[in-house]
């Protein structure tokens, strides 16, 4: 974790949900790039941000890509949220006794009979789920985002609003984490539209 | 898909088998763990897993089993889940509390109730509660403490009520009340004053004027229906508020011979405040270096390439 | 000599014939259209699937034997042929629902499950050692994703979608009278008296409780999927595939 450092919140909101990352990623101290991507598009509504060691960040990527092409292909649809949460957390249980050092943050639109309705979840390194109601967050700075978004997410925020409790949760947040910073990049993702912004963050 | 060095016990490669496969056999995969011993040697800290600090409690009482369970998740000292679930399902009137390693009381609860439901198709007859309590501790057993699930295993089965609880290493004891998890001696207080053979249970929800951890006395002749279900109340209400590794709500699960009644957040003795004021942010307030739209709404426009209709006479 | 692999006698006994047929597999086909017939009939509003249980001796106990068997609470199978190769096949069709249920939270698609026991079924018509399985299938199942579907796997792994179907020493029979019967808006009651006229036509013997036994697949509704509550763990979804007790059959034969 304290390794290569980084940190990943996702919240919900009114038929939107958000995920947000830092970009850095470090040798432990020292900083080493800007531009770490840690959260991947599994579908086109669904998202998933891999806080942790950067190796096992980029193993898993390619791992859950895998699984979920295969997924695709056999079964002729896109994996729901839901579904890709509990593939998540089976593929990090086989390894229980080795684990990758991991916590994975999954956030999506489910498609539900009565439209889509917003998902998020987090795992521990082992693949225990939790499914909250109204944000998860994962990494070096998550003892301070717990307490940040606590204070700061409300429930039925509209994308626009979500952006910035989010924006806002995870800037401050990670100000006050060595590990974490450097930037940060933020994925909205509503019925119609996924709307990527970075943003400008402190660079000591 | 990836080869790893496998638990000894895993059987047999299907040669044919379809490498396809989403799902592998049993068994974990250590193909980690030399380059972990590695990282933590030089000093890299493992991340907590999150742990159930728990209080959960377990009781018989005149027509089946009771149990109940706090809902906190804690990861070192930080609360992770406000509202998770602990009392697992195993079969329709069999049901588990799990606390320890929160993954793995979750993954060795499906995979019994998974074993379980295997075994009720082929024998055709419903699953027994020692039949569960049986491959729980030789589960356990089997890895020797390294799977760390407590558990309180309770249901009722064609040979009446029972009530065990599983340590991790694969010792089980059968009571006829039981506690487990970090509150477990708080609740077990509770228990040791106010059991006794044969209460009843009640179906309406504690009155809602006086809090029932309030209270002491178990007996109150006005709640004399609900004496079992408030004395499970009780015990993990104490866990709650005397053990930092409990908190929240209080879930219960009576079961019977004829149904099973799951009281999620039976009891929320600890809602969360309303906030006065809102914290929104104006729009605007974060700075932005750069945005990019994906559009998921798929538009399709025809542009004739000639002027002239097709001819469908 | 055989050697540790099991040198010449290693080769599958299914070896294609100069004109191009798999003999093995059309013996087994004959095997399949000696066993008793089953049927299945998707309706509007579910589907069902129904066999004759014939035993050979009036001594014999037949309340032990079930041709209509549960796999996981959305999908259910009923057999034509040999009795043992069908207990081999739905321990592993129950087995691979339980192991996609660990991975996904949540119980195969009909044509998922149908997928996995067509490949078993392929494997033995190419692995050496074995012989191919002297059964056919239907499944029976509903999921969110395709509604209630109804599969017929074959000995040689090879798998159909039907509106409605028949497998047995009667199918040929079976079959065109469901032809003349079938239409798309059949609810599921009338369709379970079509499957039971269906097994009249060729059925021996009298036609008890005893010795018929129906499965049938109810779609639920959208209030029902919508109380179930997803995601949390314990609120499990309500079985879609059930067999018929002796009393309902015997309700349904008495009209």
């Amino acid at each position: 974790m304290e390794y290569n450092g980084g940190s990943v919140i996702a919240m919900v909101g009114k038929d939107c949900v958000a995920i947000a990352s830092d970009l850095r990623f470090g040798n432990q101290a020292l900083g080493i790039a800007s531009n770490f991507q840690r959260i991947f598009p599994v579908t086109d509504r669904t998202y998933v941000g891999l806080a942790g060691l950067g190796t096992d960040v980029t193993t898993l990527r390619e791992r859950f890509r895998y699984r979920v092409n295969m997924y695709t292909i056999k079964e002729e649809r896109d994996i729901e949220p839901q579904t890709f949460a509990h593939l998540v957390s089976s593929t990090l249980y086989e390894h229980r006794f080795g684990p990758y050092f991991v916590e994975p943050v999954i956030a999506g639109l489910e498609n539900t009979s009565s439209g889509s309705k917003p998902f998020i979840a987090a795992a521990d390194l082992i693949g225990c789920l939790n499914f909250a109601k109204d944000f998860v967050v994962a990494g070096t700075a998550s003892s301070k985002l717990y307490g940040l978004a606590e204070g700061l997410w409300e429930p039925d925020l509209g994308p626009e609003d979500l952006f910035e409790t989010i924006s806002q949760t995870l800037l401050n947040g990670v100000d006050r984490d060595a590990f974490s910073g450097w930037g940060a990049v933020v994925h909205v993702i509503t019925k119609d539209r996924v709307v990527t912004r970075t943003l400008k963050g402190r660079m000591d | 898909m990836e080869c790893g060095v496998r638990c000894p016990r895993r059987r047999r490669v299907r040669p044919f088998c379809t490498q396809t496969a989403m799902y592998r056999g049993p068994g974990f995969d250590f193909s980690n763990s030399l380059r972990n011993d590695f990282l933590q040697h030089k000093g890299v800290a493992l991340p907590k897993a999150t742990s159930t600090g728990t209080t959960i409690v377990g009781c018989i009482f005149k027509d089946g089993i009771i149990l109940g369970a706090d809902t906190r998740a804690t990861e070192g000292e930080i609360v992770a889940d406000k509202n998770c679930e602990k009392i697992h399902y195993i079969a329709e009137s069999i049901r588990c509390c799990g606390a320890g390693t929160a993954a793995d009381t979750e993954f060795v609860t499906a995979a019994i109730s998974s074993n379980i439901e295997l075994h009720a198709l082929s024998t055709g007859r419903k699953p027994r509660v020692v039949a569960a309590m049986t491959m729980l501790k030789q589960y356990l057993f089997q890895y020797q403490g390294h799977v760390g699930a407590a558990l309180v295993l309770g249901g009722v089965d064609s040979t009446g009520a029972h009530l065990f609880t599983v340590h991790p290493h694969g010792s089980t004891d059968k009571l006829p009340y039981v506690t487990m998890g970090s509150g477990s001696l708080a609740a077990m207080a509770v228990f040791e004053n106010g059991w006794k053979p044969n209460m009843e249970v009640g179906r309406q929800p504690l009155s809602p004027a006086l809090p029932s951890w309030y209270s002491n006395d178990n007996v109150r002749p006005a709640v004399q229906r609900e004496e079992a279900l408030k004395l499970v109340c009780d015990a993990v209400a104490a866990g709650i508020f005397n053990d930092l590794g409990s908190g929240s709500n209080i879930d219960a699960c009576v079961i019977t011979a004829t149904h099973t009644e799951m009281l999620r957040n039976f009891v929320k003795p600890n809602e969360r405040v309303a906030k006065e004021l809102k914290y929104g942010f104006r729009h605007g307030t974060t700075a932005i270096k750069s945005e990019h739209i994906r559009s998921l709404v798929v538009s399709e426009e025809i542009t004739p390439i000639r002027g002239e209709a097709m001819d469908v006479s | 000599m055989a050697s540790a692999e099991g040198g010449a006698y290693s080769y599958s006994l299914t070896v294609f014939s100069p004109s191009g047929k798999l003999v093995q597999i059309e013996h087994a086909l004959a095997a399949v259209s000696q066993g008793t017939t089953s049927l299945g009939i998707k309706a509007s509003n579910g589907i069902v699937i129904a066999t004759e249980k014939k035993s050979s001796s009036i001594l014999i106990d037949d309340s032990m034997i079930e041709k209509v068997a549960v796999v996981c609470p959305n999908i259910g199978i009923v057999y034509s042929g040999m009795g043992p190769d069908f207990r081999i096949l739905i321990a592993r069709a129950r087995k691979s629902a339980q192991a996609y249920w660990k991975v996904y939270g949540e119980y195969p698609p009909t044509k998922v499950l149908t997928q996995e026991i067509a490949t078993v079924m392929q494997q033995a018509t190419q692995s050496g050692g074995v012989r191919p399985f002297g059964v056919s299938l239907l499944v029976a199942g509903w999921d969110i994703h395709r509604g209630p579907s109804l599969y017929q796997v074959d000995p040689s792994g090879s798998f159909w979608a039907w509106k409605a179907s028949a497998i047995g020493k009667n199918m040929v029979n079976a079959k065109t009278f469901l032809e003349k019967r079938y239409n798309d808006d059949i609810s599921l009651e009338d369709a379970i008296h079509t499957a039971l006229l269906t097994l009249k036509e060729g059925f021996e013997g009298q036609m008890t409780e005893k010795t018929i036994e129906i499965g049938v697949v109810t779609v639920p509704t959208v209030e029902e999927l919508q109380a179930e509550t997803r995601g949390g763990g314990t609120g499990r979804p309500r079985p879609t595939f059930r067999k018929l007790s002796e009393e309902e059959v015997k309700d349904y034969l008495a009209l």
